[in-house]
């Protein structure tokens, strides 16, 4: 066994040399000869001459003993060459099988690598299936004391940690630079396995009240502001104007949620009562993580949780409305892009089919044609298993040349679609193109190939040399039925394609119809952050009017204000709060406290956003610090809470009765809702207050524009005021607007890109079938015609098999797409998913266009000439 | 008597019998096959090189080029244990073969 490898790879290394050993070889058994011969007493040309007589043909000699050493692999060589040769001169089919090939792969690879990094490859954190990710009732965040409780109780949990996106100003210059950060609980890198790059993360020593401050920063962080050096750590930067120690770099490949670059701890924030985190009530967007201990499954640990806080609520007579939900962490980082991904994934499967039929249909037309070829080399002794190689090396080489090339192409359209990608998609940094999907999909095509185009081949070769002089015997039949089937499955195919895509137009069609409550065009705006202690709220409230006198003072600024929450991108300050003259144990009875969006505005933001006012007043200069307490409420919150009364100078109040935050607030007005949470989502209760009354430290200025107005004036506008303040997030309602709907629009792009080429690839498909059926019965026509048959009757024979297919065809796709449009429910808005318009539309423009393409060919068999075909037999 | 070429499938085990004699070259072996066969039996280049290729990647012989005199290299074949056995199991098929074929033509009394 090891002497044959060992020859055979030396065969393969060196074939010339071999050559030059077998002629030596040969020449040594001559010499011999001759010195025989003369050694015999013959003359030594004589021997020479006998000696070569006796040798036979040299060349042939050499040829058949290469012949036997060189074995498959020489073959193959060969074979390459012939398939090389066969491919070239017919460029038609080959650039045609190419571009099917390149499409198939190219579009399926980029699309499934993102489907494949997105969802199935595992979040970078050790044993990740076991953390989850806890949020209270309608994934709210969770209230401080209840984590505490939690910690204490729970048992489901090797740790459970929490963090609170923010932002922290860093003071080192002399003006003061925002940066994304996080605040964590000390055993927060530890529950999530993370290890250090540098110097060490957070332990609870770093969290005791006596503790220095310390900081975590980011890799990127690290390389940009502290240069990258080691002796970095243990230095001091002042975040917030406070001091902190750097004691540690996370991994570049660190990652959770939403990028931060700094890292702080989240025990003293909530000792210091930020945000009024010591509250039950106050639910931030503080988010638990938990590992779960061996042995304990996630719905496990959702009932000891739903268990718990139930219990929780009996002790505290706050907390009524209570409710946890657990799901894993990976779940939640992809949310409900999961969908999108799947209906996108799906979509691409589908073009893969397609495309598959496709060059099924290409590859058998072509044997077939080719099917005087085999039959010849059936005939002169070319054996079965040969033919069967010089396919696969043919089909092979096409195949190899289209991965390569779709793999190109897929690199391109994964590059595109990164950069297109919603910046929300999570783990959009880990995208890569993958491997694993592209080795599968090729696979796929390879198999697609050998099945239709060897498979079907070998069948009518049958291995005997028959078939020779009838060209359009048997095989034909049985070739033509399983392309009439492929094309049944296309249409099928094309019509699920389509009536995603038809959903889809229906969608933003419906979408861009909606009436906002507000005018969203023309809105430009910008973040601002007044935080630290040189910002008392009386400097703040001084500071909101300066800012909105100067941007209404911007060329091209027709009129400003200032919110907390911007509309559309919904509400960042939920609460409960009561109604004067109603008990808590009246709304215990209920079951539910009254709640909204509390959303403190500027006086001037109904105006300028141009909200109706529906009762009473706006805001208005009237409106300050020390005047009566105000609220203005959104139509639905009048309506739910005061059904059968005017609101107006009713009195209402945040927070728990025993638990209450702020003063009572007199209702001065309602005013019309508004899609605050987005286009497709619901209106929700919102309650308006002065911003003057409830100042607030990070706010948006909205700005609406007569004429086109740079991000840099809005800016510009504010800093003249004061040139520390950090101005962010500069963009226009149109843009998050834009924004909150590409997940559709990239939904419906591609389905309907894929659908229109499946249609078109369905089409030409049925056109071909219909034609190659014309050509395999030209004959049959011209006698028909010459016996009296019309070309009416012509085109209806031909048509009739087209129809055939389009009647299976359509009705197989529309419930096939029942199926799968479901995955298309959480995108698709203001229709069902079996939307009947939708779907009879798009069943109508499949059975016209294929209907033409199995008319066309159909009428140029009327037009044939009996006589001429008769004359040519 | 008449030379007569051998029959088809038989080089093999005629030039495995050869090089269990010894390690030969390729003009030695047809020399020796002659001689064995009191000149009986011939075979022609065209088919003893292919033959003895064939040996070689069946594992049954392995080659070596040696130098041998006026500056020439040769190609020196040598039986495997591999060819050995192939021999004895096809040796005693042959016999066994010629045997019935004698008794069924009646040239074995």
């Amino acid at each position: 066994m090891i002497t044959r490898s060992i020859a055979f790879v030396r065969g393969l290394l060196r074939r010339r040399a071999i050559d030059d050993e077998i002629a030596e070889e040969l020449r040594d058994h001559l010499e011999r000869e001759i010195e025989m011969h003369v050694s015999r007493g013959v003359s030594p040309d004589e021997a020479r001459r006998r000696a070569i007589r006796d040798l036979g043909g040299l060349t042939q000699t050499i040829e058949a003993t290469r012949a036997v050493r060189a074995t498959w692999f020489d073959g193959l060589g060969r074979d390459a060459r012939y398939a090389a040769r066969v491919l070239r001169r017919s460029p038609l089919f080959t650039a045609t099988a190419l571009a099917l090939l390149v499409l198939g792969i190219g579009a399926t690879t980029a699309i499934l690598s993102v489907a494949y990094a997105v969802l199935v490859r595992p979040l970078p954190f050790p044993n990740a299936d076991r953390l989850v990710f806890i949020t209270e009732k309608d994934g709210a965040g969770v209230a401080w004391p209840n984590f505490e409780d939690w910690r204490l109780r729970a048992k489901s949990f090797d740790g459970l940690a929490g963090s609170l996106a923010d932002a922290v100003l860093m003071t080192t210059r002399d003006v003061p630079r925002r940066f994304e950060s996080r605040s964590v609980t000390s055993n927060f890198f530890r529950v999530l396995g993370v290890v250090a790059l540098r110097g060490r993360l957070f332990d609870a020593s770093d969290a005791r009240p006596d503790a220095t401050p310390t900081a975590v920063v980011s890799h990127a962080f690290w390389l940009r502001e502290l240069g990258g050096n080691t002796a970095a750590i243990g230095q001091t930067i002042p975040f917030n104007g406070k001091s902190f120690h750097v004691i540690g770099v996370l991994p570049p490949s660190f990652r959770f949620m939403t990028p931060a670059e700094v890292y702080l701890l989240i025990e003293p924030q909530v000792a210091a009562d930020y945000r009024g985190m010591q509250s039950r009530t106050t639910h931030t967007t503080f988010y638990v993580v938990g590992r779960l201990k061996a042995g304990v499954s996630v719905t496990g640990a959702r009932t000891e949780m739903q268990t718990l806080q139930t219990a929780l609520a009996g002790d505290s007579t706050s907390a009524k409305d209570v409710g946890i939900q657990l799901v894993t962490l990976a779940d939640r980082i992809v949310g409900d892009m999961a969908a999108t991904l799947t209906v996108l994934a799906g979509a691409v499967a589908l073009l893969l089919l397609i495309t598959c039929a496709n060059l099924a249909a290409l590859l058998l037309n072509r044997n077939a044609a080719r099917a005087h070829e085999f039959t010849i080399r059936a005939a002169i002794g070319g054996n079965r298993w040969q033919l069967i190689r010089q396919l696969l090396v043919e089909h092979a080489m096409l195949i190899a040349a289209g991965a390569a090339l779709g793999t190109v192409a897929g690199a391109f359209i994964l590059h595109g679609l990164v950069g297109a990608a919603p910046r929300d998609l999570p783990r959009l940094d880990e995208i890569r193109l993958d491997f694993t999907v592209m080795s599968g999909i090729t696979a796929v095509s390879c198999a697609c190939a050998f099945m239709f185009g060897v498979v079907p081949t070998l069948r009518t070769f049958g291995g005997t040399g028959a078939g020779l002089a009838t060209r359009s015997g048997r095989g034909t039949r049985s070739r033509s039925s399983l392309r009439t089937a492929l094309m049944i499955g296309e249409i099928a195919l094309a019509t699920v394609l389509l009536s995603g895509s038809g959903l889809m137009i229906q969608t933003m069609r419906r979408l861009s119809r909606v009436d906002p409550g507000f005018d969203p065009h023309n809105l430009k705006t910008v973040m601002f952050s007044l935080q630290g202690a040189a910002w008392p709220d009386a400097r703040k409230e001084v500071f909101y009017r300066s800012v909105v006198e100067r941007l209404r003072a911007v060329p091209g600024v027709e009129d400003a204000a200032i919110t907390y929450s911007l509309p559309m991108l919904g509400s960042n300050w939920w609460n409960v709060f009561m109604t004067q003259g109603t008990t808590a144990e009246y709304w215990t009875s209920v079951g539910e406290f009254p709640n909204a969006g509390m959303v403190p505005v500027t006086a001037g933001y109904f105006e300028m956003l141009r909200i109706p006012l529906l009762k009473g007043r706006y805001f208005n200069r009237s409106d300050t610090p020390t005047s009566l307490p105000v609220a203005i409420m959104s139509s639905s919150a009048a309506r739910k809470y005061w059904p059968n009364e005017d609101p107006i100078g009713k009195q209402v109040r945040q927070g728990y009765p025993n638990d209450p935050y702020g003063p009572w607030r007199t209702i001065v007005g309602v005013v019309g809702d508004i899609k605050q949470n987005g286009i497709d989502q619901e209106m929700p209760r919102q309650v308006f207050l002065p911003i003057v009354q409830q100042p607030r430290t990070t706010v948006f200025a909205i700005a609406r524009l007569r004429a086109p107005v740079p991000g840099s004036s809005i800016e510009a506008a504010i800093h003249d005021l004061d040139r520390t303040i950090p101005v962010f997030n500069d963009r226009t309602i149109d843009q998050v607007m834009t924004e909150a709907s590409s997940r559709r629009r990239v939904a419906m792009l591609v389905l309907s890109v894929f659908g229109g080429v499946a249609l078109f690839l369905a089409a030409i498909g049925l056109y071909g079938v219909v034609a190659q059926s014309v050509a395999d019965r030209h004959h049959e026509i011209g006698v028909r015609m010459a016996l009296g048959a019309t070309s009416r009757q012509v085109v209806r024979l031909f048509l009739r098999h087209g129809l055939v297919v389009i009647a299976i065809g359509v009705p197989a796709g529309l419930l096939g797409a029942t199926v799968a449009v479901r995955s298309l429910a959480s995108l698709v808005y203001g229709i069902t998913v079996t939307d009947p318009a939708t779907l009879g539309a798009v069943a109508l423009v499949l059975v016209a266009v294929t209907a033409v393409a199995s008319f066309l060919p159909s009428r140029s068999a009327a037009r044939t000439d009996p006589l001429t075909i008769l004359r040519a037999e | 008597m008449k030379k007569s070429s051998l029959l088809q499938g038989t080089l093999d085990l005629v030039l495995l019998r050869i090089l269990e004699l010894g390690p030969n070259h390729g003009w030695g072996i047809a020399n020796r096959l002659q001689q064995m066969s009191k000149d009986s039996l011939k075979t022609s280049q065209g088919s003893l090189y292919p033959a003895l290729h064939r040996l070689e990647m069946r594992g049954d012989v392995r080659s070596q080029m040696t130098a041998s005199d006026n500056n020439r290299r040769a190609r020196m074949y040598t039986i495997t244990a591999a060819g050995r056995k192939r021999l004895y199991k096809e040796t005693e098929t042959w016999a066994a073969f010629a045997l019935s074929m004698a008794r069924v033509l009646g040239t074995n009394e």
